[in-house]
């Protein structure tokens, strides 16, 4: 009689691969062939690996069709099976997935298209915070400014691709009504995912906006972020950009460290 | 909190020493808690008893629906339902999937918490899908120490739920029922009696669904769902799969009636998981569920 362990063991394995299987006598014949009886299950797991990431990933389905998505939602599911009985959590690794499989092909774009995807999904369950408002700067003296340590809320993720990609997202919404040719190589683009009311949602950013919040983000002061910016963007405004930082609802917190006191 | 008009509902008696899960789901029809119509239970607040949520889905941190659920708990009694803690698996408990529970346990305070008789994962890796077990003593005792531990680790007693199965495995010695009954002793848990799921697998596996209802311990049965299936054909033969996407069927509601004169009335809940139609259809469906608990009683008075 087999143990419950290698009784699991070989139901899973017979499930995640298709060759493993010699027909298994542990299962209960009853009128219907044990290998039909797996097959249920099999499509159970298959389906509901598969419409669970189509909903995680809309844009990428829709880039690739129904069916081939399937494919390649099976393939990814071979080599990277749930780790979780959350299945939400499938998605994680779908974009570094799609960018070692398309690397060395056009399609090497979807990877951050996925990355996109994925951004959002996250800051739709992401901790609540409370937003900084603007009005918290008016206590800072000027000559303090280029202390300021911003921390960015955890409803936020910060995206650079070289292809543009929020184009592309944009594009491919279900409200999309143009059927605009983009062009590959007008890139890069830069964008922040963040949760609004609502649900979540992708803003663009310039390339000044994207150096000076990634760089804040990794603990940097405002100084050391606004040369980032200024070093991709000459022109970059400070002000506006963070204005609309404000606006946009990106930071939870701010703090004072000079070097020197 | 749970409006005051509900009433309590009628735990087993606890043995010494035992915790007893907090009572408070109303004796009346619930309906299974979907994202899409979160706004219009806030907005409308349908005459519904109480709603069961799927715990998986609110595991994130914060976010909108998190948020929506927090005030739909404010004006309606909850049930919290597991389907991926993988109680019958032979791997070491999820302890990240429990906090996850625990946190919404504390949280939410549900009248009722329940899983699966079920597996779900093996050498980490999961299927996500509620698998059968085979009726062993071995799986027994090892998913009655799971229980324990999930109840030591709540702090209070959970309902445990039979699924529907498409297959039976060689080496079972039980009937599913006397599992059942047995688990209820080994570890003193609850019963969710899916009166779908029951249905399914006589059909299924060909057995008398009289014997389980008459089988199982009545004082331990807390809440019934019902739930639509589907018919289709595997192998030449008929097989029902418990898909969650259409209205309960008459056999089953038939078999409901006769569970209701087994047990008495019990919270029941409506699920509709796949192809979720509108809010009014669900409370169409649990106001069926309503009529019938409230006939039963107009003929048990």
């Amino acid at each position: 009689m087999l143990s419950l362990p290698e009784l699991q063991a070989r139901f899973a394995a017979t499930l995640f691969d298709d060759t493993a299987a010699s027909p298994p006598a542990w299962i209960r014949a009853a009128g219907i062939a044990p290998e039909l009886r797996l097959g249920i299950y099999r499509n159970n797991l298959e389906a509901g690996f598969a419409n669970t990431l189509a909903l995680e990933f809309p844009v990428i389905q829709r880039l690739v069709g129904e069916d081939y998505f399937r494919q390649l939602a099976l393939s990814f599911l071979a080599r990277h099976p749930s780790r979780s009985g959350d299945l939400h959590h499938i998605g994680a690794p779908f974009a570094d997935f799609l960018r070692a499989q398309y690397a060395a092909t056009c399609y090497r774009y979807f990877a951050d298209v996925a990355a996109l995807e994925w951004a959002l999904q996250e800051c739709l369950v992401a901790e609540n915070d409370e937003t900084l408002e603007p009005s918290v700067l008016q206590a800072v003296p000027p000559h303090a400014y280029c202390g300021l340590r911003f921390g960015l809320r955890k409803a936020a993720r910060l995206l650079e691709s070289a292809f543009p990609v929020v184009r592309i997202w944009e594009a491919n919404q279900p409200g999309a009504t143009t059927a605009e040719i983009i062009d590959l190589a007008a890139g890069p683009e830069f964008a922040l995912a963040h949760r609004s009311t609502g649900g979540a949602r992708i803003t663009r950013l310039s390339a000044g906006e994207f150096a000076l919040l990634s760089t804040l983000a990794t603990g940097l002061p405002l100084e050391a972020a606004l040369d980032a910016s200024l070093a991709c963007e000459p022109r970059f405004d400070l002000r506006v950009a963070l204005h609309r930082s404000f606006e946009l609802g990106v930071f939870a917190h701010v703090s004072l460290i000079t070097e020197r006191s | 909190m749970p409006p005051a008009r509900l009433q309590l509902a009628r735990a087993r008696s606890p043995r010494p020493g035992e915790r007893v899960a907090q009572a408070g789901a109303a004796l009346s029809a619930g309906v299974g808690l979907r994202a899409q119509h979160h706004a219009e239970i806030l907005a409308r607040r349908p005459s519904v008893g109480w709603f069961e949520a799927h715990s998986e889905n609110y595991f994130g941190a914060g976010g909108a629906h998190r948020s929506q659920l927090t005030r739909i708990r404010s004006h309606y009694s909850l049930s919290l339902h597991g389907v991926g803690l993988s109680l019958g698996s032979t791997d070491p408990l999820n302890v990240n999937h429990l906090r996850e529970l625990k946190r919404l346990v504390r949280e939410f305070e549900p009248a009722l918490v329940s899983e699966h008789l079920s597996w779900s994962s093996v050498g980490g890796r999961y299927l996500n899908d509620l698998l059968p077990l085979p009726y062993t003593e071995e799986a027994l005792r090892h998913t009655a120490a799971r229980i324990c531990d999930v109840q030591d680790a709540l702090g209070r007693q959970i309902l445990i739920e039979n699924i529907s199965s498409y297959l039976q495995f060689e080496c079972s010695e039980l009937p599913e029922w006397e599992f059942l009954s047995a688990l209820v002793g080994e570890s003193g848990c609850a019963i969710l009696l899916d009166i779908n799921n029951l249905y399914v697998n006589s059909m299924n596996h060909g057995f008398d669904a009289h014997s389980y209802l008459y089988g199982i311990p009545a004082a331990a049965v807390q809440e019934f769902h019902l739930a639509g299936h589907t018919l289709t054909r595997c192998g030449g033969r008929d097989i029902r799969i418990d898909t969650h996407n259409s209205h309960v069927a008459p056999e089953v509601w038939e078999l409901y009636g006769t569970a209701l004169q087994r047990f008495g009335a019990r919270p029941t809940l409506i699920e509709w998981d796949a192809d979720i139609p509108a809010l009014s259809v669900l409370e169409a469906e649990a106001a069926k569920a309503d009529a019938m608990m409230e006939a039963f009683r107009a003929v048990a008075a």
